[in-house]
């Protein structure tokens, strides 16, 4: 899937991991967030390498419905003892922002799947 | 004034007066938050926490500062919001980890606590951002661990808490550079500051509910603070220098396009920030030309709250109170450093032996300090291990050999160094390696983080293909030279003429129904077609199963897999 974005003077195509790289980093700026977990739901192994470089393992992007809109699904893992609810919400905010304000992209829906928390201690 | 000890309701009272001072600062705070999402409420996020906060530990009683503690931090952590409101109930979560069990606390238990708080709020994160309040708390529980050994007043601690903090305030913008850009102090940093203010307050005695002493107290404090984080920028840099802050009351005739505004205020000025909500926007801009900007945006409405400041005057008081403070500052600075080098080592360190650069990225990629080259037909030698290890400033360093024929050169290194703890992990393949380097935790302390990555190993199942160099006879199997074989761990257990046969062979001894994950690493000299094949056979036979094909570079093996 690739978005496109039109301007007087040609095109610009970005595709989907470009999108996913940015939710994903973007979510790591994010206070509470440990990790970011496989989408797969299965176990993390090798495969699962989620670097910076590999981030967007973690992130799903759909575009979908009439108007194509674009949805974002991200995986994560939250550290123990905080509000998770606020965790992700404040994650929700963060990609949303950064996606409008980086390539101008109005992401319809941040959904956010905890996978996991780390306990420490 | 004089306090050694506080007990619970002093502490009541210092969370108390924080707030409270915080409370009187939301719009100044709110005003500097431009990370991570300039939305203007990381003072009333921070508020509704402590707001929250509040009303837990005022349904307690009790002179027992553990239990009073505990009240708030739980009433942080319900009451949580925003960045800055988690990280908060975070600080607290430690510190009332420290003092549980305590009915008062001294200095050096309130600086052990601080500490304590810290620690806790950077467990819970995977990449600190600093330049944000997580790097003022971290600063000023430093310094207060420091003076708490000076001095046994609680009031003398918490001022010089206070000035750190400060000081670290105002270096906040050159370690986040959208605050440099914006020309502002991190805003949750901000709050905390406050709030530490108002601990210091109620312990001289000087709180009262009443809003306006405090009000009038804390705004000095405001216009004062964030200005030496300025004084690095001379005052001629700075281009746009009115300073405008104003809502819209957007009217109805009239329609809103929120990028055409931005695309027209860039024009005439920066540091644009538009936050639009249901009949309102809010507008941030800096320009040398305020009129054009009202003129540009009374068109869509009333405009009211309007602020408009010359940044290059306030920025030439900037500098000259700057100057004077740094005279003091000096002391400080010299004498902390002289006691805590900064160069404290990390504590894991790993070592790893890999050849193909792809797969040396990916260690590199998942924290392995030094990748040694090496692998079947070139071991590197004992030197080399042990100048690798020498090379990394930890206090424990890992090595993988990822060779059986390895494992004894790092027993050897492991022997040789004194100054750090050296564990050898006996990964003997590839895949086995970068398990064992996966597992690692800082969290966890050496011992458990080596049975971790010795349990690693045994998860993973290893295997390899390469071309035989002479003919030979093996587990039943006859080998003639040019065959591809096939290994499971160290065990050749197929073999034949054709490379994807041979790979499809050994795939299948390998894969079990318990199996998720398979990973390739394609080797220098493979052909695409080849691993095509591979990898739809993998889909059509084992459909359940995840693929990830990774160019490993390496010579020697064409494939080596790893199966979870």
């Amino acid at each position: 899937m690739t978005i496109q974005l039109v301007n007087e003077y040609g095109k610009i195509i970005m595709t989907s991991e470009v999108i996913a790289t940015l939710a994903g980093s973007a979510a790591l700026d994010c206070y509470g967030l440990v990790g970011m977990a496989s989408r797969s739901q299965l176990k993390d192994g090798i495969a699962e390498l989620l670097g910076r470089e590999n981030l967007s393992r973690g992130v799903l992007i759909r575009q979908e419905g009439e108007q194509n809109d674009i949805h974002i699904d991200l995986y994560i893992i939250v550290s123990y003892g905080t509000k998770i609810s606020e965790v992700a919400h404040n994650i929700q905010n963060k990609v949303k922002y950064v996606l409008n304000d980086l390539i101008g992209l109005e992401v319809h829906t941040v959904n956010i799947h905890v996978q996991g928390v780390r306990v420490s201690q | 004034m004089s306090k050694v000890f506080i007990n619970g309701t002093d502490f009541m009272n210092m969370v108390l007066s924080g707030a409270n001072v915080l409370h009187s600062n939301v719009e100044k705070i709110n005003s500097l938050n431009v990370f991570p999402v300039p939305d203007g409420d990381t003072g009333t996020n921070m508020n509704m926490t402590l707001t929250s906060g509040i009303e837990y530990i005022q349904s307690k009683s009790s002179d027992h500062i553990g239990e009073m503690a505990e009240a708030f931090s739980k009433g942080l952590l319900m009451g949580a919001r925003g960045n800055s409101g988690v990280i908060l109930s975070q600080l607290f979560r430690g510190f009332t980890k420290a003092v549980q069990e305590r009915n008062e606390i001294n200095v050096v238990q309130f600086a052990a606590a601080l500490q304590q708080g810290v620690d806790t709020a950077y467990q819970a994160v995977v990449k600190p951002i600093e330049g944000t309040i997580l790097t003022v708390a971290k600063e000023s529980a430093k310094h207060a661990l420091f003076i708490s050994h000076q001095t046994d007043q609680v009031i003398e601690l918490l001022e010089e808490v206070i000035s750190e903090a400060k000081q670290s305030l105002a270096r906040t913008p050159d370690l986040l550079p959208v605050l440099k850009q914006a020309g502002v102090v991190d805003s949750g940093g901000q709050g905390l500051v406050f709030i530490y203010q108002g601990f210091i307050e109620a312990l001289k005695g000087n709180f009262h509910v009443d809003n306006e002493i405090n009000h009038t107290d804390s705004q000095q404090i405001t216009t004062n603070k964030p200005k030496p984080a300025q004084s690095s920028i001379a005052t001629e840099d700075i281009t746009h220098f009115y300073d405008m802050e104003f809502f819209i009351h957007l009217s109805k005739e009239v329609i809103f396009d929120e990028s055409v505004l931005r695309k027209k205020l860039a024009e005439i000025g920066d540091s644009i920030v538009l936050i639009p909500d249901d009949d309102f926007v809010k507008v941030h801009v800096h320009s040398n030309s305020p009129g054009d900007v009202l003129n540009l945006t009374i068109r869509y409405g009333e405009l009211t709250r309007l602020h408009i400041q010359n940044m290059r005057d306030q920025h030439r008081e900037i500098v000259e109170e700057a100057g004077s403070i740094q005279e003091n500052e000096t002391f400080n600075e010299i004498d902390e450093t002289s006691v805590e080098p900064n160069l404290e080592p990390k504590t894991f360190g790993m070592v790893t032996v890999s050849s193909g650069e792809g797969i040396s990225d990916v260690f590199r990629s998942i924290g392995v300090d030094y990748v040694l080259f090496g692998g079947q037909t070139m071991n590197p030698s004992t030197e080399d291990l042990v100048k690798a290890v020498e090379s990394i400033h930890a206090k424990y360093v890992f090595i993988l050999p990822n060779n059986s024929n390895i494992i004894l050169a790092a027993q050897q290194a492991k022997d040789l160094i004194e100054d750090k703890e050296v564990i050898v992990i006996p990964s003997k393949t590839i895949p086995q390696g970068l398990s064992a380097a996966l597992a690692l935790q800082d969290m966890n302390d050496s011992d458990e983080n080596e049975k971790i990555m010795n349990q690693a190993i045994q998860d993973v199942h290893s295997g390899c293909v390469t071309i035989a160099i002479r003919d030979s006879q093996m587990n039943g199997i006859s080998i003639n030279e040019g065959d591809y074989l096939g290994i499971q761990e160290n065990q050749i257990v197929t073999a034949s003429n054709e490379i994807v046969d041979t790979s499809k062979e050994l795939l299948k001894q390998m894969i079990t129904p318990d199996n998720e994950m398979l990973t390739v690493f394609t080797g220098e000299s493979v052909i695409v077609q080849h691993t095509d094949l591979l990898i739809q056979f993998v889909e059509e036979f084992y459909p359940d199963i995840e693929i990830e094909v990774i160019e490993g570079g390496q010579p020697i093996y064409d494939y080596i897999f790893s199966v979870e």
